[in-house]
């Protein structure tokens, strides 16, 4: 025949490749095409957290290639991203362009609306994991059929973090002015506060919460300094507090160095929208990665050598659920969504042998031979529970000086 | 005393024969008005009830000098104009292309009120016209006029994106006088839209075109036959809601800071409450229907957790309307 015996080798390789990747299931596991969804917030209220998680998705899916062909072992990691524009609905329409895309599990959205119509409306029928960095504790008593993991702790984690942080920096029991954005996620989150703080001795001595559409917050930010507090928590997003921070200048009576405010409310550059003195001096507090650890350093290194934006909060926890996607992928030989999540525990299994992103290609092997391994991520160890959170975790405590995001201490919370 | 003036030029606007119930409702109002806050004083002394009673003034200002315009189409066109909202936020963002292009910023503001009024007047050539001339019923305008609130604001969206938006002004700096503490832009949003309902208000009263939409308003076919240039009363009108739409963006955008392309869409509501509370087509009555809902959410906070503050403006809209169902300064309909 005419066709030599190199093409006819070609067509060949070609036809089993094609077979491979089209076919479910551990018979695909010589090669494995994954595709990893990021659900983006680009737009909307919380915009600021768009490019740097879109960047760690990015650095997670190069190393995870890397990995691979250190490893020898054939995979292609796609990314493919969408902007869930911190509306449900436009995350809804958003996760399914995904999975037209082939998205084998998504990581994101960053609000707990999004996440649980998301949740609903296509991952929970196609068993996709979903690993969303919103924090709040609602996500844990939705239906979800174990295929909600977290990275970032729950907010229960996180009310304890700013009562650790007050009490380091304002004292044990003063007087707190809760002041929160009429959503699941202040509203769990003071519920949090207020109970943890009670029971350290300490009191709340106002409780203001305010609708994001209305069209003034000064009788609100009037009542938050009218209670004499010696510290405020006030759990917005940026776009609202734009408004709310403004506002709380306005009083006249209004001290930032006396603001407490959570993980929403974590940028590394102070939007310009937010007046100056609304948040400089104020403190925060973020999930943070363990300091000082061999993967937290390569992980900075990586970050600043691919340029663009700065790092900031939830950054590490986003790229170790990028990661888990990936090895959970080649623990199961397959690129299946219901395959991958079934894997995520077996691939962060106490006792087996452990991995970083310093030795990823071996953890590579050895997920490929299906033995259980420990991938201890940037942003520490996972024990994730029943619900699919972990189970304890790091927190940066930092303050914004002259408009910028420093740490300054870190606080284990368990 | 403010009350009962407003009361007279508000009769004044109205042809005669309002009876004596309905021309007591502005004094009723104000003593309602100066009795809860007596009580508030009472109960939660002056610092407090005072500054809440500048807070509702303040946000019943934007909604107040809003709903003018909305008021003016809905009285003279009669149309619900679902799109008003939109035309807000194009005045704002007309405000950022000036600006962007080089104009100071108050020249950047005149500039896109003018721009946005043209804007008015161009739907109503390109649609509202048409559909006239088509024989639109109601229910055809109304969901002709939420698809174009569509459009304009995905428009918008489009050229400038979603992203949160500031005009650059000072939004922190305050008066202090006394106990009170009030948003320097927030004081000058407020005089403006006192100094523009009594504008548009001696200007309905007693200019040629201003008497010519009131006698429009009243019986098109009527004007019509006397002589009266309908065509462009009706752009005259379009002009004027688009002017006055814009300078309420700009200053709601230029007080409270920070906005993006949605924020028409969430104050529509507030917007139509005032125009109806107010006595649809009465520009003291849009203002004065912004004022009270404005006041009755402050003034809410002091007894009730501000998380209820919208519901308290609404159920309190129904309940007046219950009680006045032509709103404050809206003339009895006639029974036929």
């Amino acid at each position: 025949m005419g066709v030599s015996l190199k093409a006819g080798l070609l067509a060949g390789w070609t036809a089993v490749s094609i077979l491979a990747v089209t076919a479910t299931g551990p018979a695909a596991a010589a090669s494995l095409d994954l595709t990893i969804g990021a659900l983006l917030e680009s737009t909307g209220p919380l915009s600021e957290l768009g490019p740097p998680h879109e960047k760690a998705t990015k650095l997670a899916v190069e190393a995870a290639n890397k990995a691979a062909k250190d490893a020898g072992f054939d995979a292609t990691v796609t990314l493919t991203s969408a902007d869930s524009q911190g509306d449900p609905q436009a995350a809804l329409s958003a996760a399914r362009t995904l999975v037209d895309k082939n998205a084998a599990c998504i990581v994101g959205p960053a609000t707990t609306p999004e996440s649980i119509s998301v949740l609903n409306g296509i991952t929970l029928q196609r068993k996709i994991s979903l690993w969303p960095t919103a924090t709040s504790t609602r996500l844990r008593t939705v239906k979800d059929g174990g295929t909600i993991f977290r990275t970032v702790p729950a907010d229960d984690l996180q009310a304890k973090a700013l009562v650790l942080a007050i009490e380091k920096h304002i004292g044990k029991g003063k007087n707190v002015a809760i002041a929160y954005r009429n959503e699941p996620y202040g509203d769990a989150l003071s519920k949090g506060f207020t109970k943890n703080w009670e029971d350290e001795g300490g009191k709340v001595v106002a409780t203001v919460v305010y609708d994001p559409q209305q069209a003034s917050f000064d009788s609100e930010a009037g009542q938050v300094v009218a209670s004499n507090a010696d510290a405020y928590v006030v759990i917005d997003y940026p776009e609202t507090y734009a408004k709310f921070g403004a506002a709380l200048v306005r009083t006249g009576k209004f001290d930032a160095k006396k603001l407490f405010v959570p993980d929403a409310m974590a940028f590394a550059k102070v939007p310009d929208s937010i007046p100056g003195e609304a948040i400089n001096g104020a403190y925060g507090v973020a999930a943070g990665a363990p300091t000082g650890t061999e993967s937290v350093a390569l992980f900075n290194k990586l970050w600043d050598e691919a340029g663009g934006v700065p790092n900031t909060s939830l950054t590490a926890n986003i790229f170790d659920a990028t990661i888990l996607c990936f090895l959970s992928s080649v623990e199961a030989g397959s690129a299946e969504p219901g395959a991958i999540t079934g894997k995520v525990r077996s691939v962060t299994q106490e006792g087996a042998p452990q991995f970083t992103i310093a030795n990823l290609g071996d953890a590579v092997k050895a997920a490929s031979a299906g033995k259980p391994i420990d991938y201890v991520g940037v942003s520490g160890a996972f024990r994730f529970m029943e619900n699919g959170d972990p189970s304890s975790s790091p927190y940066d405590v930092f303050q914004y000086q002259d408009g910028k995001q420093v740490t300054i201490e870190q606080v284990q919370v368990q | 005393m403010a009350g009962s003036n407003e009361a007279g030029k508000a009769d004044a606007l109205q042809p005669h024969g309002a009876g004596t119930l309905r021309l007591s409702r502005p004094v009723l109002l104000l003593l309602v008005i100066v009795v809860l806050f007596a009580a508030l004083v009472a109960l939660y002394g002056f610092d407090a009830t005072a500054q809440a009673t500048v807070n509702g003034l303040v946000a019943g200002g934007y909604l107040g000098l809003g709903a003018i315009g909305l008021s003016l189409i809905l009285g003279i066109l009669k149309l619900v104009n679902f799109a008003h909202g939109d035309l807000l936020v194009a005045g704002a963002y007309f405000t950022i292309l000036f600006g962007w292009l080089g104009l100071p910023l108050v020249v950047a503001m005149l500039f896109a009120m003018i721009a946005t009024a043209a804007l008015a007047v161009l739907t109503e050539k390109v649609v509202w016209q048409p559909l006239r001339q088509a024989g639109a019923g109601t229910l055809q305008l109304f969901l002709s006029a939420i698809g174009l609130a569509l459009v304009l604001r995905f428009g918008i969206q489009f050229f400038a994106g979603s992203q949160v938006r500031t005009l650059g002004a000072d939004i922190v700096s305050s008066i202090t006088i006394g106990p009170i503490h009030l948003g320097t832009l927030q004081a000058v949003a407020l005089v403006t839209g006192l100094v523009v309902m009594a504008v548009v208000g001696l200007a309905l009263r007693f200019t040629g075109i201003g008497k010519e939409m009131r006698a429009f308003a009243d019986n098109r076919a009527l004007a019509e036959v006397s002589g009266i240039n309908t065509r462009r009363i009706i752009d005259v009108t379009w002009a004027a809601s688009g002017f006055l739409a814009a300078l309420a963006g700009i200053l709601y955008a230029v007080a409270i800071g920070s906005f993006n392309p949605n924020f028409g869409v969430t104050l529509l509501l507030s917007l139509f409450a005032a125009t109806v509370l107010g006595g649809i087509g009465n520009a003291y009555g849009a203002l004065i229907g912004g004022l009270v809902i404005g006041l009755s959410q402050e003034w809410s906070t002091l007894l009730l957790n501000a998380r209820w503050k919208p519901a308290v403006g609404f159920a309190l809209l129904i309940l007046m309307l219950l009680l006045m169902p032509q709103g404050i300064f809206g003339k009895a309909r006639r029974r036929s």
